[in-house]
């Protein structure tokens, strides 16, 4: 029986009073999966992602990541179990201004503990950027920026990558690139769980699971020649 | 990494870290300015206090003459004895404190007649220094040199004084008897004394060669030079009483008076406790007062820094939730902005010491006029409060960055 890499059991998450992002949600997501997350903007995607990468704490219910319950850990064992366990990629990239490509990637390795440049520079060099070490954020394209945010998430060598939305501010071209680059982790054995508004990308996973309203409205295996028409069909079948 | 790290965000926020570093320096600059006054002022003040005279007096043991400073009497003349002239060095030469004794001015006192243009008058002749040198004893690679102008400099005197010690064709008449004899610059008056021992009967012909104006009982009297006096009077090598100006700041006069009283056990060395409690008050308070300003200036550029620390931790919000995120914990974060928070502190003590100096010699310029010392011990201190200061203006601010929650900061509420 293959392994959970992530785990939750009822899961539910207020915001305030009035705002329940997440409700009583459980799902189980295998080592080595593809799982790719849709639904509607307010839908609690972004929300289940954070709660699972422990960026954001659950109201009540319990969450499992590699076997290790991390319902109850404090903000710096969170940080720590993070870094070793997930990598993180944004929509919005989240590099750090000030400094180049390859320091950017670096400073993931500072706060894991070992900096290696060379390895830093390996990992750059992975996602087609040898060539833009020394250029700060600025000087590069969005999609440029996105393959230092991926690079930076794999540098401490995770076994589960969580993706928000990694194409949704990329041109075809470069959205080709980075998914191309994240079949690739899914290939050598990564976890990845990915929210996508974009159904050719969802499609490409092994699994889709639709939020609405904080609830999981659809859990299923993607058709291969699935489209939001036709996953709506099969849904409703 | 860090310190990567820690530069190249100072120098992507110049404007900010200026701005924060000069909320640093301005404090450290008072402090630096105003210890480096408070520790020059000592000195300083120690002899602009000198200025006003004397601070002991030094009289034969039992000798009740009257004699004292303007105001302050010590006593009246009831058996007659003198302090013995040759005895006089040994005030300078004392063992522990000889370096605080900044001069000396002997006195000899004689009520002489008076005569100038047909008016008579019975007038203190006195007998000092005015400016005496002692070739045998060099200080600083200069002769010593003492008397009432070194003692005394706040005296008035219009014309000149009494140059050459050995003058005795001269005299300085204090205002009170120059304006009762009409007396100009340049006359010359008849002293005559009767000594009433042997009835002999001496007389002097003196220029007028300076008017003196004290505001005290020096007015009424008419100045000669020892010498002068002693062969006037009759009393070759003795003077009454002997005025000491001592640099007390750090030592009390008290221990030099008792030092002079050991070196001529004959004699009794009274400080003048009223002139040295105020000048003692006066270093109190204004120590006070400079430490008072100095902790509002540093208590100012804490607030600046808290403040221009904490807009930067918002400012950086984003920055740090996404470290957060990708790993660092709270000590890593915190160990980043303190970092920053100390080479600012850092960068703006080593300033705020070199502008407090320059406030520190204008200060001097205007106040004692005259240039004060760089000290360098106050570099290290004003390093060590700016640094204190800036840390302890930023625990708030990194406080507050160690609860970001990288969740909602990534969110981009």
């Amino acid at each position: 029986m293959t392994k959970s890499a992530i785990l939750l059991e009822s899961v539910i998450k207020y915001y305030d009073l009035y705002t329940r992002a997440l409700n009583s949600v459980s799902l189980a997501i295998s080592e080595g999966d593809w799982v790719s997350i849709i639904g509607p903007s307010g839908s609690g995607k972004t929300t289940l992602l954070n709660i699972m990468s422990g960026l954001d704490t659950p109201s009540s219910g319990t969450i499992r990541v590699n076997e290790t319950d991390i319902t109850g850990l404090g903000q710096n064992m969170l940080t720590r179990f993070r870094r070793e366990n997930i990598g993180l990629i944004f929509q919005q990239y989240h590099l750090i201004p000030y400094l180049t490509a390859l320091e950017n990637v670096m400073v993931a390795q500072y706060f894991q503990g070992t900096v290696n440049k060379e390895v830093a520079r390996a990992a750059l060099e992975n996602v087609g950027l040898g060539h833009r070490l020394e250029h700060r954020p600025s000087q590069l394209s969005g999609g440029e920026q996105q393959r230092v945010c991926v690079a930076r998430a794999l540098i401490n060598e995770p076994n589960i990558i969580l993706a928000d939305e990694p194409t949704g501010n990329l041109d075809l071209k470069n959205g080709e690139i980075v998914m191309e680059i994240i079949r690739k982790l899914v290939n050598e054995g990564h976890t990845l769980v990915i929210v996508t508004h974009n159904m050719d990308i969802a499609k490409q996973g092994r699994r889709i699971i639709e939020m609405v309203d904080g609830r999981v409205s659809a859990d299923s295996t993607p058709i291969p020649t699935a489209s939001v028409s036709t996953l709506k069909e099969h849904r409703s079948q | 990494m860090f310190l990567r790290i820690v530069s190249k965000s100072l120098s992507k926020r110049r404007s900010r870290v200026a701005i924060t570093m000069v909320a640093v320096l301005m404090g450290a600059a008072m402090a630096s300015g105003l210890l480096t006054v408070s520790s020059g002022m000592q000195d300083k003040l120690g002899k602009e206090f000198r200025k006003f005279g004397s601070n002991i007096l030094v009289v034969p043991k039992s000798d009740r003459i009257e004699v004292g400073f303007p105001g302050i009497s010590f006593g009246s003349v009831t058996e007659q004895r003198y302090i013995d002239e040759g005895d006089l060095l040994k005030i300078k030469k004392i063992d522990q404190w000889s370096a605080n004794v900044l001069g000396f001015a002997p006195f000899l006192y004689q009520v002489v007649r008076v005569e100038y243009n047909g008016k008579s008058q019975d007038v203190v002749l006195t007998g000092t220094y005015f400016d005496r040198a002692y070739p045998d004893l060099v200080t600083n690679g200069q002769v010593w040199r003492t008397g009432i102008r070194k003692i005394a400099p706040y005296w008035n005197v219009e014309g000149s004084w009494i140059e050459d010690n050995s003058d005795n064709q001269s005299a300085v008449a204090g205002i009170s008897v120059a304006e009762k004899l009409n007396l100009r610059l340049g006359d010359y008056i008849a002293l005559s004394y009767q000594n009433p021992e042997n009835k002999n009967v001496s007389s002097e012909r003196l220029k007028v060669v300076g008017t003196l104006s004290t505001g005290g009982s020096e007015d009424s009297q008419i100045f000669v030079t020892l010498p002068n006096a002693q062969k006037i009077s009759g009393r070759l090598g003795k003077v009454h009483s002997v005025q000491v100006s001592a640099l007390c700041v750090e030592c009390p006069a008290e221990l030099i008076g008792a030092e002079i009283e050991k070196k001529m056990p004959y004699t009794q060395a009274k400080t003048v406790k009223q002139l040295v409690r105020a000048e003692t008050l006066i270093m109190d308070q204004l120590g006070q007062m400079m430490l008072l300003i100095t902790v509002v200036a540093l208590a100012a550029s804490g607030i600046g820094v808290m403040t221009t620390t904490m807009t930067t931790v918002m400012e950086r919000r984003k920055e740090i939730g996404l470290m957060k995120s990708i790993g660092a914990e709270n000590l890593k974060i915190a160990s980043i902005f303190l970092t920053e928070s100390i080479i600012i502190g850092f960068g703006g003590g080593v300033l705020g010491y070199f502008l407090g100096n320059i406030l520190a010699q204008y200060i001097a310029e205007s106040v004692f006029h005259a240039p004060i010392s760089l000290v360098l011990y106050i570099l290290p201190v004003t390093v060590g409060v700016s640094l204190a200061v800036t840390v302890l203006a930023s625990l708030l601010p990194v406080r507050r960055a160690t609860r970001i929650e990288p969740a909602i900061v990534l969110r981009g509420e």
